[in-house]
């Protein structure tokens, strides 16, 4: 370290020798960190005029290098796809994905026939593009049976995994319990079904909120 | 040559190479500083975890429900391998009485992985939860092959060979099948 720092001075004394001479010649032209090292009156040493530079260009070309080298792997670190997935990762986003998300669930496949404006109001709010048609073609039978059998259908999300946040998009899978109840016959006991369900969900933000764009149902 | 050439501008070279120098070494230290934050960030090895348990856990779901009668040690090695714990201690105890049954049906079971999430992960403790979406296709002797959904929850625990299977399940029916008094139907059961 002491001889570094004795070899620096001495460079010091050189490069500051070096640049004195021409301060006369062009004072205008000089910028002001090599006008600052020009006050200096020692006499020049030739070797250093045109090895400074080289040394310095040396110097710029390898930190140059350097900075390159670790801009690229920075780059790399951030553009995984690992690193851009929030799910768990951000545990506020991940919660609200999961919990707006398996609500908008229970609330689009829970369809009672005595009230079925709140299962539209909620298809019209929650759902977006590819999810409308989808959702019209699985709930069509239910829709078509619903008055005669006064059918109540109940879907409650029993598990949730958020497989992906990436900015405003995400992706959700769903286990889900649908429970079927039909009084039609009020002299009997009202009978019930139960469907284990599961599929996916991809939603994407808009105007604040996450909207499903795309119901999964693995070709099922 | 050289000395003599240099020697006319020497002061604008003198300019422009310390210019330089101190653009490089200012680029060099914010690339080099951003390298390192992002190579030791936490939440990028949190991510990569979260990316290491699901693609662990999906394969040992998948080894876990997949054997064939023709290949037994090889298959069962593989449910062996796939898991820790009392699960692992579990299907080694059992392994005698389920090689007869399963040489006894006959049966070769397949599966593929739908989907599947990370639900919790505990770096430290080295412990993590997956839901994982399973379609499991059973071929038995003189008979057609039976295709069904399965909902599988597993828990997973970190070991020096990586991440392994040490609790395995199906999804369990929720509330809404224990209110009913007569459950008229079945969940889609099966193992």
């Amino acid at each position: 370290m002491s001889s570094t720092t004795t070899r620096y001075l001495i460079n010091r004394q050189r490069r500051l020798a070096a640049t004195a001479r021409p301060a006369a010649a062009g004072p205008v032209e000089v910028p002001a960190v090599v006008a600052e090292l020009e006050k200096s009156t020692e006499p020049p040493a030739r070797r250093w005029r045109w090895r400074r530079p080289a040394v310095l260009a040396l110097a710029a070309v390898l930190l140059a290098g350097f900075g390159a080298g670790a801009a690229a792997r920075m780059a790399a670190l951030r553009a995984d796809p690992a690193a851009r997935n929030l799910a768990l990762t951000d545990p506020v986003r991940t919660s609200e994905v999961k919990g707006t998300l398996s609500q908008a669930v229970n609330t689009l496949f829970s369809y009672n026939y005595a009230d079925t404006a709140r299962t539209d109001t909620a298809a019209k709010t929650l759902l977006v593009g590819n999810a409308v048609q989808q959702y019209a073609t699985m709930l069509a039978e239910v829709r078509k049976q619903a008055p005669q059998q006064k059918l109540v259908l109940t879907t409650t999300v029993t598990d949730s995994g958020v497989e992906l946040i990436d900015g405003d998009r995400a992706r959700l899978l769903v286990f889900a319990d649908q429970r079927n109840t039909s009084t039609a016959d009020s002299a009997k006991p009202a009978r019930t079904s139960y469907a284990a369900a599961m599929f996916a969900v991809d939603a994407v933000r808009q105007g604040g909120g996450w909207r499903i764009a795309n119901i999964d149902t693995f070709n099922q | 040559m050289a000395v003599r050439r240099l020697q006319v501008p020497k002061n604008r070279w003198a300019a422009v190479t310390v210019g330089l120098v101190v653009l490089a070494a200012v680029f060099a230290v914010w690339s080099g500083w951003s390298w390192y934050r992002a190579a030791h960030d936490d939440s990028a090895a949190y991510a990569r975890a979260r990316d290491q348990v699901l693609a662990a856990g999906e394969q040992a779901v998948q080894n876990m429900n997949t054997l064939d009668h023709a290949d037994l040690t090889h298959g069962l090695d593989l449910w062996e391998a796939s898991t820790t714990g009392d699960l692992h201690t579990q299907l080694v105890q059992g392994r005698a009485d389920f090689e007869k049954q399963v040489q006894q049906a006959q049966t070769v079971t397949t599966a593929r992985v739908l989907s599947g999430a990370v639900t919790e992960l505990d770096d430290r403790a080295g412990r993590a939860s997956v839901m994982i979406a399973l379609r499991i296709s059973v071929q038995a002797p003189q008979s057609a092959p039976a295709a069904k959904e399965s909902r599988m929850l597993g828990e997973l625990t970190r070991t020096p060979d990586g991440w392994k299977l040490s609790a395995l399940g199906q999804a369990p029916m929720g509330d809404s099948a224990a209110v009913s008094p007569q459950p008229s139907a079945q969940p889609s059961a099966g193992q």
